[in-house]
């Protein structure tokens, strides 16, 4: 059973994709012709595509700084034992639980121009009405998307490293302290190195979550303005749903199977490196 | 290739569109399927009052699928491509119609037209303009908008504005005087680009003139021709003037209402659905809020209107023809039905014979100068293949942004848009 419903809703859907990507179908028109390679052609001549590439390049990126970094952080803090560490946990754990488009949607209110958290906190502390329009100008689109997103996947990844932290064994921490080792020694010669498998595991899922970050994206600006925030994702779409060019999108979605497929590979096998260190 | 392995891969494209189209085939022989798009609250609760007096009348059952706006548009793909469209769609009348229709999308309808008289029914201008695709009639128009200048009473009252402008120069000097006593003149909320539209729409149709406008949307004219920068330029003159509000791509048409209904801004370019919004946020028409068309530029150039028709179609995997035929003639030719729908969900209706007095104030002047027209003109995006329609909306948005880039903008545009039209 299992077997039938993945082949009906994972891989039929992926055959169906590899092979609209060989021909001019519009998403109607039951008559259409094969193209050969012709869609992966136009590919190279797409500046809508190279662009949206890049972006995706760029989100992937700051998918490895932004929620790995804030969640070690988040996670090193908590594991200090702060007070109040069980309730910050559960806060900053919240945003992973609410769905894209809610978290979408509450930004665009944090980032509207005239009365959003944002520039009404800015205005404040500049003294002069500050109401710049981070969603509508092509320069902050991208990377106001890209906050939004991470301060989301920020708790998964807290999560995962203190899973990692509570599988240190607590007698190397001590030794570091009994040795006069200084919290920044204990964490860079002791926990990083013993995070490694917890790292590459936030990683991994936050790329990989990076290159489905459709939803949030369509939520806070559609792609725009004017296409400069547009990822693989939202070409994608815009190609055959919006232009009716079903092959060529399909194509594009063929492209964005091969980056992930290429993703998860580098994963497991990180994942192999990683196990064979530590045993 | 193999027909059989052809459906085979539409068909599980996307499985839930299986299961649509099964239900389809398995409906009974009264039963007629649709799929719509007027899902607002107050469209939605009309609309289901007269498809429950169609049922009553006539002994079909519908099975309604109410989808959202910009869903529907990927939705109705979806059930294409797994053969399960419904029997009946609304569908937006012009481009996008002509595009279903060159796909084979679509049943004829015109042996229901004839046998139902409608062209003693529907407003032979909205006929000829919308109804026929490929010397076909494929399409009934539901209901019709119309793209005009609304505005607050009580701020231009303010200002001291005692004459609403009929040209160009008159219009110019009603921005000066508001600008001048503090308020912006415009509100235009561009966030999801198609707002922008109307803009360029009427001024190009207002200085180049509807014929052109025409050839630019079939591809024959270019973005970068002198008529389309003249207009282009124009626009920018009343955005570098300050006449717009700031930041208009970071609003939505409904957040540019609001500031119009608040007093922020004194008017907005925007279809009659407007009425209907602003209605239900309690502004009375003609009191709260009214309209004056887009003034005239130039001696000469035809007087055109702009706007969308809603239509209902009949899709080519119909199951159950004598039931949605009898659905679109019902729904056109019954005044009652075009009256109750149309004045509640501000709209206009093409039936002739659907007295004008059921509309508010403000709607009944908009039907005078629908009727006044030279030509009723589709706005942008359904004047245009969707592939170009995509890239002008883009243009209009990147303009908004930096409108002393025109030029640059138009070429852009045009390389774009001649690669959409080779395609």
């Amino acid at each position: 059973m299992p077997v039938a419903i993945f082949s009906v809703f994972v891989v039929w859907p992926l055959i169906s994709s590899f092979y609209y990507s060989f021909t001019d179908w519009n998403g109607f028109d039951p008559n259409y012709e094969f193209v050969g390679f012709e869609n992966f052609s136009k590919i190279y001549k797409d500046r809508l595509f190279a662009s949206a590439a890049i972006n995706t390049v760029v989100w992937m990126a700051a998918a490895i700084v932004l929620p790995t970094g804030l969640g070690l952080f988040l996670a090193l803090l908590i594991d200090s034992r702060v007070p109040g560490g069980a309730v910050f946990k559960s806060v900053f754990y919240l945003p992973i639980c609410l769905s894209a488009v809610v978290v979408g949607q509450v930004w665009v209110w944090i980032y509207q121009p005239d009365w959003g958290l944002l520039n009404t906190t800015l205005s404040y502390f500049l003294s002069e009405k500050f109401n710049y329009a981070w969603l509508a100008k092509p320069e902050s689109a991208l990377f106001s998307v890209i906050a939004a997103w991470s301060w989301q996947q920020t708790g998964l990844s807290m999560v995962i490293y203190l899973a990692g932290l509570t599988a240190i064994p607590s007698d190397l921490t001590e030794v570091c302290e009994l040795e006069g080792s200084s919290w920044w020694q204990k964490v860079r010669l002791v926990l990083l190195p013993l995070l490694a498998p917890a790292t590459v595991v936030v990683i991994a899922l936050s790329v990989i979550n990076s290159l489905k970050g459709f939803d949030i994206l369509f939520i806070m600006t559609e792609g725009g303005p004017f296409n400069s925030s547009d990822t693989l994702a939202m070409h994608m779409y815009n190609e055959s749903f919006r232009k009716y060019y079903m092959g060529y999108g399909s194509a594009i979605a063929v492209v964005l199977f091969l980056v992930a497929l290429t993703i998860v590979w580098l994963y497991f096998r990180q994942l192999k490196k990683v196990d064979e260190i530590y045993s | 290739m193999n027909v059989a392995l052809r459906k085979l891969l539409v068909s599980s494209c996307i499985a839930p569109a299986i299961a649509v189209g099964a239900s389809a085939a398995a409906g009974a022989d009264n039963e007629v399927t649709i799929s719509h798009y007027f899902t607002g609250e107050l469209g939605l609760k009309i609309l289901q009052e007269n498809v429950a007096k169609f049922e009553a009348d006539t002994g079909y059952t519908l099975k309604d699928s109410p989808i959202g706006h910009e869903d529907f548009k990927t939705d109705i793909l979806v059930r294409a491509a797994g053969g399960g469209l419904p029997d009946v769609f609304s569908y937006w009348a012009g481009a996008r119609t002509q595009f279903v229709a060159d796909s084979g999308g679509l049943s004829p309808i015109g042996d229901m037209w004839a046998r139902e008289g409608l062209d003693d029914v529907v407003a032979k201008a909205v006929a000829d303009s919308a109804t026929m695709y490929n010397g076909e009639r494929y399409l009934v128009p539901f209901n019709y908008h119309y793209a005009g200048m609304f505005y607050n009473k009580q701020v231009l009252a303010d200002a001291g504005v005692m004459e609403l402008p009929t040209d160009w120069d008159g219009f110019l000097a009603l921005c000066e005087t508001l600008k001048s006593n503090g308020v912006a003149p415009i509100a235009l909320g561009s966030k999801f680009r198609w707002p922008a539209q109307f803009w360029f729409d009427y001024l190009l149709l207002r200085t180049a003139g509807p014929e052109y406008r025409a050839a630019l949307m079939d591809g024959s004219a270019a973005y970068d021709d002198a008529e389309v920068k003249e207009a282009m330029e124009i626009w920018r003159g009343l955005v570098e003037n300050g006449y717009f509000l700031p930041n208009s791509n970071a609003d939505t048409w409904t957040d540019a209402s609001d500031k119009v209904a608040r007093g922020d801004a004194a008017m907005t370019l925007m279809g009659t659905w407007i009425t209907g919004y602003w209605n239900g946020l309690g502004l009375e028409p003609g009191v709260d809020y009214d309209y004056f068309p887009f003034p005239t530029m130039r001696e000469g150039v035809a007087n055109s209107v702009v706007g969308p028709i809603d239509g209902l179609v009949i899709s080519s995997n119909v199951q159950n023809r004598e039931g949605a035929e009898a659905f679109l003639a019902y729904m056109m030719s019954n005044a009652d039905v075009q009256s109750h729908w149309t004045s509640n969900y501000g709209a206009l209706s093409a039936n002739v014979n659907v007295d004008s007095s059921v509309y508010n104030d403000v709607m009944q002047r908009v039907v005078g100068t629908v009727a006044e027209a030279d030509t009723f003109a589709f706005n942008y995006d359904l004047a245009t293949p969707p592939p170009v329609a995509e890239v002008g909306l883009s243009m209009f948005q990147r303009f908004m942004d930096s409108p002393a880039d025109a030029d640059a903008i138009l070429g852009d545009a045009q390389v774009a848009a001649a690669e959409a039209f080779a395609n």
